[in-house]
């Protein structure tokens, strides 16, 4: 376990580079973005007086660099700041958001999982069956359909045609672990279709591949039976390829779940950042970009350590 | 009278709707009563409200956008009420308003109020809300209270205001954020006087909670002053939901009961639910083109009449507001007390005229509008529409998306370009309305110029105090701005909303800045 104890704290030590320069970047293109806050903070009839006025007032009137160190040297001090427009504190609003988020893409992956590996390993094993041929084509079809459209389907179909599931909204998984779990299920299962399409066709590959290698020839040839050479020797062997996917699809779902998050109004950091960002209220969007980079290098860092335990090769190579 | 456009509840079939339509453009309205129930209003229940936008603040006057007023109106009461349907003041918190003098406005103000933190409403309260709306650095409403001088209370219920000059438009300010009154003790209590999330009103509801985008709840003010019955509901809970069909969806599924500040695609596709109301009603908000007549093509006042006859503004309504707007040629709906009978139809489409005028202008062959327009799709169809039209005459747009905040920036602050395609509009009173868009101090007047005439038309429209004779003025001022073709506006907006049958009694009003107490839920 040396060499992953080495990687974890060779990991951390990289995590606040990467934090100021990713929170730099975020704060250069949101600050490039035309529009000026202070017009929008001035209010629909305001005079050109009053916008001048907002401007030194939140501190606009300063350098950028100026505005940046400021940001820096407060989140330093533990302290995000106020969102310029509804003067809610930064961290509050996180808090209040992410776990909406992290249950949609936490419950997206378990569902791309259960459904993507199984059918993987169902086309790998009869591969080249008309079986193998219609589980391909779904995977496809899997990535092709955008997970907006899907959403909208899905909420025409089963929240306001057959009344099964909510249309909208999101219930606190602290408030309601059950109730949460009923709510998150429509946007999860728009969300997860991506996951299971990649998850499938991964497997599938990787799998074909481990089958088709001279050691599983030998295993065959030794007469151990079909089940024992894929379920010792084949998924065990391809278990870090699905575990790099799932973490790679992880990092993805926040993303896809700005959009999704929109159409069933679950009020988490997805819809918090693209409102955000489009009002130009750089505290929140530096905020949750600070946030998701934390959580996206914890991911990483999760996998590696994890492959590492599965194949000792990968710490010592890391 | 107050237009309900469409109303679902009359179960038109496609044939009627569109008989509808023609007698609309015909200038024959549908009775406001068809939405009226006979049974009586019933206390009790939580009223679950969709809307699009997350308010700036709860604090009235450092908010900054009219659909604040759905929850702004829920906690808050203003000094002075206007009526729904025609925007006529009414008694509130003050019982009168009279102008002692040419420039001295005496407010008596009702008995017994107090805030939601048990303090009470009296002349104090209202001279600390007045200066606050004037000292305080956040404050948005200074320039709403311009001109005014001197706040005295001048008894333990009677304020007086002094003002620089004339100002008829002070009392319709006082029914806007500027009157809305706060708890003076709250903002003391407050850091940096800062309440934007902590708002004491005397409003009929108390503010319990608010998530940001996503939820604000109030509860019922048992100690309102127009009770014991009003409010009848228990409390209501807003949900903020960003994507108008989104929001519509959550009345459709019966997990919200009215949804606000929609769009006319949600109207049209709500009409489909058998269970569903829809309604459209007139309001104060428009669509149009700002100019910059103080320089370029703009700057001869033939071009701007020939663009604007050449607009065909009922196909634009009907396709860009799918029927439930009104074609106009001025800037508020027909039924406004402050707009002319022909203001509306003044420029009736001639595209002959259009080319006549543009040939007398010196541009037989033409000529090109360097145009901003917003970037998103509504924003940038409509541009489409009105640049095919024009170019119908010859006027072609050489066309520049920007962002709203970018557009005020570059269009207004900047100068650059001679006209921005924009809705605008939701004023109180109509002289602000004139003020905020064409004085020569008006971001939206963005060649800071004023026409010959303009300045002495709009300050009698101030200077009068009497109703009837300041009604003459206004209309003045009107047809002053449309024949001098200011602008270029097409059509008003509607007061968009969807409401499942239970709700009872909500009008959304044509300042669409709807006050719920007297709102009420039919469970049966």
């Amino acid at each position: 376990m040396h060499g992953v104890g080495r990687m974890v704290l060779r990991r951390l030590a990289q995590l606040i580079p990467v934090m100021i320069i990713a929170t730099f970047v975020v704060f250069a293109l949101v600050f490039l973005m035309p529009g000026d806050p202070a017009v929008t903070l001035a209010g629909e009839f305001a005079s050109e007086a009053r916008i001048e006025e907002i401007r030194a007032l939140y501190g606009f009137d300063q350098p950028f660099l100026v505005q940046y160190a400021n940001w820096l040297w407060n989140a330093l001090h533990m302290d995000l700041g106020r969102s310029l427009f509804s003067n809610e504190e930064v961290s509050t609003l996180i808090l209040s958001r992410l776990p909406h988020t992290v249950l949609l893409v936490v419950y997206a992956l378990i569902l791309g999982a259960v459904t993507g590996v199984p059918l993987g390993i169902l086309a790998a094993t009869r591969q080249g069956t008309r079986l193998d041929k219609a589980i391909t084509s779904f995977a496809s079809l899997g990535v092709a359909v955008p997970n907006f459209w899907l959403g909208i389907i899905l909420v025409s179909t089963f929240a306001l045609d057959w009344r099964l599931l909510p249309a909208t909204g999101a219930v606190s998984i602290f408030e309601d672990p059950l109730q949460a779990i009923y709510y998150a299920t429509l946007p999860a299962f728009a969300l997860s279709t991506n996951v299971t399409a990649v998850l499938t066709r991964q497997v599938r590959s990787a799998l074909l591949e481990v089958l088709g290698s001279q050691f599983i020839r030998t295993l065959r040839a030794k007469g151990l039976r079909p089940h024992a050479v894929l379920w010792s020797h084949g998924l065990r062997n391809i278990a870090a390829t699905i575990l790099t996917v799932a973490g790679l699809q992880f990092n993805l779902l926040f993303s896809s779940a700005v959009i999704v998050e929109s159409v069933y109004a679950v009020p988490g950091v997805g819809s918090l950042i693209s409102y955000s960002a489009l009002n130009k209220d750089f505290p929140v969007v530096q905020g949750v970009a600070l946030v998701l980079v934390v959580l996206v290098i914890g991911i990483n860092l999760l996998v590696d350590v994890l492959n590492s335990i599965l194949d000792p090769r990968v710490a010592a190579s890391t | 009278m107050h237009r309900v456009i469409y109303d679902n509840t009359l179960r038109p079939s496609r044939r009627s709707v569109l008989k509808g339509a023609a007698a609309l453009g015909a200038g024959m309205m549908l009775p406001h009563g068809a939405m009226a129930q006979d049974s009586t209003p019933r206390r009790g229940g939580t009223l679950r409200v969709s809307m699009p936008y997350n308010p700036a603040s709860l604090d009235p006057i450092t908010g900054r956008n009219l659909p604040d007023f759905n929850s702004l109106f829920t906690i808050y009461d203003a000094l002075i009420g206007f009526d729904d349907t025609t925007l006529e003041l009414k008694p509130m918190l003050a019982t009168s308003w009279d102008w002692a003098d040419d420039t001295t406005l005496v407010l008596e103000l009702r008995e017994g109020v107090s805030f939601h933190d048990g303090t009470p409403f009296d002349a104090e309260a209202v001279v600390f809300n007045l200066r606050r709306g004037l000292d305080y650095a956040r404050s948005n409403v200074k320039s709403d209270l311009n001109g005014v001088e001197e706040i005295t209370a001048t008894g333990p219920l009677q304020v007086s205001i002094r003002v620089g000059a004339p100002n008829a438009a002070l009392p319709a300010v006082l029914s806007n954020r500027a009157g809305c009154m706060v708890s003076p003790a709250s903002v003391q209590a407050a850091e940096e006087g800062n309440i934007d999330r902590a708002p004491v009103g005397t409003g009929p509801f108390r503010f319990v909670e608010w998530r940001d985008n996503d939820l604000i709840s109030v509860t019922r003010n048992d100690d309102y002053w127009q009770g014991p019955d009003l409010p009848y509901l228990d409390a209501i809970e807003f949900r903020i939901i960003n994507e108008l069909n989104t929001a519509a969806r959550t009345v459709t599924s019966g997990q919200a009961d009215v949804a606000l500040n929609l769009a006319a695609q949600q109207i049209m596709v709500a009409r489909r639910s058998e269970d569903i109301i829809a309604t459209a009603t007139t309001s104060m908000t428009y669509y149009t083109a700002f100019f910059n007549y103080a320089r370029g093509p703009l700057a001869d006042v033939k071009v701007r009449q020939a663009m604007n006859y050449a607009l065909n503004r009922a196909d634009l309504q009907q396709v860009l507001m799918l029927g439930l707007g009104e074609a106009t040629s001025t800037i508020f709906p027909s039924e406004f007390w402050a707009t002319g009978p022909d203001a509306a139809t003044h420029y009736a489409y001639d595209p002959d005229r259009a080319r006549a005028l543009l040939a007398e202008a010196g541009h037989p062959d033409g000529l090109v509008i360097e145009t901003l327009s917003w970037p998103d799709q509504a924003a940038m169809q409509r541009t489409e529409i009105i640049g095919e039209q024009l170019a119908q005459v010859g006027i072609r747009l050489n066309v520049t998306p920007v962002q709203p905040a970018q557009a005020i920036q570059v269009f207004m602050i900047e100068e650059q370009g001679d006209m921005l395609i924009s809705p605008t509009g939701g004023n109180p009173d109509p002289s602000l309305a004139y003020d905020r868009q064409f004085s020569g101090t008006a971001l939206r007047n963005a060649g800071k110029i004023e026409l010959p005439g303009y300045r002495e038309l709009l300050d009698a429209t101030l200077s009068t105090l009497d109703f009837d004779a300041r009604r003459e003025k206004l209309l003045e001022l009107e047809q002053f701005v449309i024949e001098n073709a200011l602008h270029l506006p097409q059509y008003m907006s509607a007061g968009m909303s969807i409401q499942t049958g239970k709700v009872k009694d909500f009008t959304y009003g044509i300042l669409t800045a709807p006050r719920l107490e007297a709102v009420w839920l039919d469970e049966a």
